[in-house]
């Protein structure tokens, strides 16, 4: 599903380059759970932001579903973002504006999706997060474990192939933590969802099925 | 989508209200500013366009140029129009209007109305409806008069006008009139205004002068053949002229064969009736600057301007708080375009509260705004189609800039660092700050302007005009018969306070009445061409107004020869080609020749404008005005007692008298209110921009609260972290200063040399402009300076 070849993300330093990651080769099939594990500074969550379209490689070719992807067009990748990425991040990024239930409908407005079956998807997902009764809260008013909960629903509602998630329990306590990696483990089982996620916790990446250790810009294993 | 948007960005304004207030009185007041501008200017603009024939209608003006000495005449004379209507190919009809304030008598009232004599196409070229009776043959007997709908209900109260007969005093004589037609009021967007209509050939000297070509008294109006073009008919005209003026043309040419640009030394010109209102040239000119809707526009547009950049700055500076929300919705597939549309939504829904706001303003203040400023605004000018268009296509427009540049920004921004959160106010200063910069420098400009035209309006109203304005009172005459004119003056002579008693044509400065003028006559001395001045005066002239007279004396009884005799100015005697004049005579023209019994030195008889012109005073016309010079503890009871004696004397007097110093002051109003348009500009710019200053010191502080809060812990005085602070703000302010002082300076001095007498610009007065504009500046951030410095660090630091 995910291939990347050679892929090299440097920044210019004086006369030389500042490589932050070098040569990776990774491949991801459809259906795994990847945990990506490194100190700070090894560049896992830049390789996860070249997965998620957010960064563009320096170097190397970049293949998603089979498609070459690292030097799409601006209206190309949008059409990615909407259909087959999602996004689940440490600070949860909620608009603050807007209610639970806007939150988690704000992917289908840009999917230009009718409104009755928008209704429809948004009342399940908050159905199956046990949320329903929270709809017409605001992100302030909830716990920052229900907030990731938001943030997670929000991801999943566009039913998208892949979810990127950067430190998604880093913000969270250890009882919080666990119910989120459930609810991953759940996504990725039942939904066949493939999941890529960025961690420092050992015990959170041994809910995927692979582990990936980052340093210095390489792959170690 | 759309209402995804609006509910957002009504959920956004109530969460920041500052922001929110800022940007919506800011907006709303500078809208109504504008509005109030622009309608102003249009109205100005469009002045005179009903008149279905307006594209046709020309008033002709005369040049004669004296060897270089340009004078541009509007009177024509009467054999000269019967001329053009016969010779020229292509007009349609001609017609005379002479205006008046005519006694009009019905019954045992009489009431003043304002008339105009004219002939009988009048009607025919300009569209004033007719609402009763016939219009074609309202003016064919000379005993026809036409009234206005207002008139006639003055004079008739409810009964049928149309066949009644009035009594019109006219040259004071009561002579019967019928009353053919009555038409309705007269637009108040019509330069040419009447209460009443009669023929022309009413004017009391109409017989005496029917035939002289060289008696020029009235304005001269042609209606063009459609299609006929200016161009074609300004040459056939002057054939015409040449034609029948061949002995003027020959005096003139002594001084110079041709004219300035090779043009004839006399020619005569067209001017459309669309610039009667702004042209100075026109017997309509309304007074105003041909500039001044120009102004207004340009006053409108730096407003309008100022809030725009309040606009930008705080919906830039703003966003950037929003930097998480614009980075989500991009990661969730939102395109630059539905980014933009979304900011600019929420910019369109606070421009629409400005204007709902701007238009409630407006209601409530058009009635004081007129007042102040002299203007005829009605909210009536709502129901023109241009002008809803107008307004509409203007609102969309500041929108647009408004919210659209600040949209257009936020949707480019790198979505990844927007994530990151590594945007922050800092990076925008660049455009920020230069924002800032124009909108001080417009404020400084404006506070500076106010001051200098204020200045020069202070030293034109204490400037010696050569004469006494203090003590010297001016009775308007009005059309009181010479048997009153002299009775009245055995009275005042009688007065005790009263010290010398003369009298004049013309007034001095502008009178209660309102009228002004001039009688310029040229002639040959020693075969040169001479313009100068003429005025007719009364004995004790120029004792009475405490002229100077440097050489003979002044007209007195006590001498025979008086009649034949002239006093002259100083311009006078150097285009006599002599310093003292005294013994000379020459000859104006076809007349006996006069002689010089006098020298007085200059006065400044009209405004100070001008320079002053050479000036020949003389005992023989008629007098329009008395001069009283009165000695006095109360002038305000002197000047009562007179006025009350007048009227007692001539029941018709419709104008008081006044003192002359008010009379020089009113010579000024343009320039009085032009004074109060800039002051109110300069006010609302400074008040707009602090606004905006405001607002953004206090996204900056919130942005900086975690630095101030280190600095404290760290020992950081209170002063210093309030300097800090103001420092980065006050340095935009400064150097909008310094762009500013070149810029007003040069505007002003242009505006100054419109002034023959004027004031100098000092270099204090930028001074004190730079260092107000700077004091507002700082307490405007101290506010929130202050506060930012005096918080508690704990507080600050303890939230991350």
């Amino acid at each position: 599903m995910i291939q990347l070849q050679k892929i090299s993300r440097h920044y210019p330093v004086g006369f030389g380059k500042n490589y932050i990651l070098k040569d990776i080769d990774l491949t991801i099939n459809e259906g795994e759970f990847v945990s990506i594990m490194g100190p700070s500074g090894s560049g896992k969550s830049t390789l996860l932001h070249i997965m998620g379209l957010l960064e563009e490689p320096s170097e190397g070719q970049y293949l998603f579903e089979g498609e070459r992807v690292d030097r799409m067009n601006e209206k190309k990748r949008t059409q990615l973002h909407r259909g087959s990425i999602g996004f689940v991040f440490q600070a949860y990024h909620l608009i603050d504006e807007l209610t639970v239930y806007e939150n988690i409908e704000t992917p289908l407005l840009y999917k230009n999706i009718p409104a009755s079956e928008r209704k429809s998807r948004v009342a399940d997902v908050l159905d199956r997060f046990n949320m329903v009764a929270k709809k017409d809260l605001f992100p302030n008013q909830l716990s920052g474990g229900q907030q990731q909960l938001v943030g997670i629903a929000r991801a999943i509602v566009a039913e998208p192939r892949v979810i990127l998630a950067d430190e998604p329990t880093g913000n969270l306590h250890s009882d919080q933590a666990k119910v989120i990696m459930q609810l991953f483990k759940h996504l990725n089982e039942q939904d066949k969802i493939t999941i890529v996620q960025v961690t420092h916790s050992d015990l959170n990446a041994t809910y995927g099925n692979r582990i990936i250790q980052i340093r210095d810009g390489h792959i170690q294993s | 989508m759309l209402k995804s948007y609006l509910k957002i960005a009504w959920r956004n304004l109530r969460k920041q209200k500052v922001f929110a207030a800022v940007n919506v009185v800011g907006m709303g007041t500078a809208l109504c500013a504008a509005l109030l501008l622009s309608l102003t200017a249009y109205r100005e603009w469009t002045f005179d366009n009903f008149h279905k024939n307006g594209k046709d209608i020309y008033q002709l003006i005369g040049i004669e140029d004296a060897g270089g000495q340009l004078r541009t005449g509007s009177s024509m004379s009467k054999p000269l129009a019967v001329a053009i209507q016969k010779e020229v190919p292509g007009v349609k009809h001609v017609t005379f209007i002479a205006g008046s304030n005519v006694p009009v008598r019905y019954g045992t009232n009489h009431y003043y109305l304002s008339t105009q004599l004219v002939d009988n196409d009048f009607l025919k070229m300009f569209t004033f409806p007719i609402v009763k009776g016939d219009k074609n043959n309202a003016l064919q007997q000379l005993n026809q008069i036409v009234l206005t709908a207002r008139a006639a209900g003055i004079l008739f109260k409810d009964a049928e006008p149309v066949g009644r007969t009035v009594e019109l005093n006219l040259n004071g004589k009561w002579q019967p009139f019928i009353v053919s037609a009555v038409a309705s009021d007269i637009p108040d967007n019509s330069g040419i205004y009447f209460e009443l209509l009669t023929r022309f050939e009413n004017d009391p000297e109409y017989n005496a002068t029917k035939n002289d070509w060289n008696a020029s008294n009235y304005p001269l109006f042609v209606q063009l053949e459609p299609g006929t073009s200016k161009t074609s008919f300004e040459k056939n005209i002057n054939t015409v002229v040449k034609k029948y003026y061949k002995g003027k043309i020959e005096d003139l040419q002594k001084n110079a064969v041709v004219g300035n640009n090779g043009k004839d030394v006399f020619y005569l010109q067209g001017i459309a009736l669309k610039d009667f209102h702004l042209d100075a040239n026109s017997t309509f000119y309304s007074g105003l600057n041909k500039f001044y809707p120009w102004l207004m526009i340009i006053l409108a547009t730096l407003i309008i301007g100022i809030a725009a950049i309040n606009f930008i700055n705080l919906s830039i500076a703003r966003s950037f708080t929003r930097s998480g929300e614009i980075g989500l919705r991009k990661s969730l597939g939102a395109q630059n375009g539905q980014l933009m549309l979304q900011f600019w939504a929420e910019a369109f829904l606070l421009c629409c509260f400005a204007l709902v706001l701007s238009l409630g303003l407006m209601v409530f203040l058009l009635p004081y705004y007129n007042k102040v400023f002299g203007h005829h605004i009605a909210l009536g000018i709502f129901r023109n189609i241009r002008v809803i268009a107008g307004t509409i296509g203007g609102f969309f427009l500041v929108t647009l800039l408004a919210g659209g540049y600040p949209a257009w920004r936020v949707a480019k921004l790198n979505i990844l660092e927007v994530l990151k959160g590594k945007l922050g106010l800092g990076k925008s200063n660049g455009m920020r700050n230069g924002l800032i910069i124009i909108q001080f420098m417009v404020a400084v400009v404006l506070i500076s302007c106010t001051s200098i035209i204020w200045q020069q309006l202070n030293f034109i109203q204490s400037a010696p005009l050569g004469y006494n304005t203090s003590q010297v009172i001016s009775i308007p005459l009005d059309n009181a018969t010479p048997s009153d004119v002299a009775t009245m003056k055995n009275r005042l002579t009688e007065m005790p306070e009263v010290k010398s008693v003369s009298g004049s044509m013309l007034n001095l400065g502008l009178g209660k009445d309102g009228s002004s003028g001039n009688w310029t006559r040229g002639f040959t001395y020693k075969d040169r061409h001479v313009n100068t001045q003429y005025l007719a005066v009364d004995y004790n002239y120029a004792k009475t107004l405490d002229l100077k007279i440097l050489s003979g004396r002044d007209f007195s009884r006590e001498y025979g020869t008086d009649s034949s005799a002239v006093v002259v100015n100083e311009q006078m005697a150097k285009q006599l080609g002599v310093t003292d004049p005294v013994g000379l005579s020459f000859s104006m023209g076809d007349e006996p020749p006069v002689h010089v019994i006098g020298l007085v030195k200059d006065y400044h008889f009209e405004s100070l404008h001008k320079k002053i012109d050479p000036l020949v005073m003389t005992l023989n016309a008629p007098l329009n005005y008395i001069f009283v010079k009165v000695e006095t503890s109360n002038p305000v009871a002197s000047l009562k007692k007179i006025g009350t004696s007048w009227k007692s004397i001539n029941e018709l007097a419709e104008s008081d008298p006044s003192f002359l110093d008010e009379n020089a002051q009113r010579l000024y109003r343009q320039e009085q209110r032009f004074s109060k348009i800039f002051m109110s500009g300069a006010v609302l710019a400074v008040i707009i921009s602090c606004m905006g200053l405001f607002a953004i010191a206090v996204l900056v502080m919130a942005h900086r609260r975690k630095e101030i809060g280190i600095r404290k812990v760290l020992g950081a005085s209170v002063s210093g972290i309030v300097l800090l602070l103001s420092k980065d703000f006050l340095r935009l302010v400064l150097v909008a200063v310094l762009i500013a002082t070149p810029a007003a300076w040069y505007f002003m001095r242009r505006w100054l040399e419109g002034f023959e007498y004027h004031t100098s610009i000092h270099w204090w007065v930028f001074g004190i402009a730079g260092l107000m504009a700077v004091c507002i500046a700082f307490i405007t951030v101290s506010l929130q300076s202050v506060k930012a410095a005096l918080a508690n660090p704990v507080k600050s630091l303890s939230r991350d």
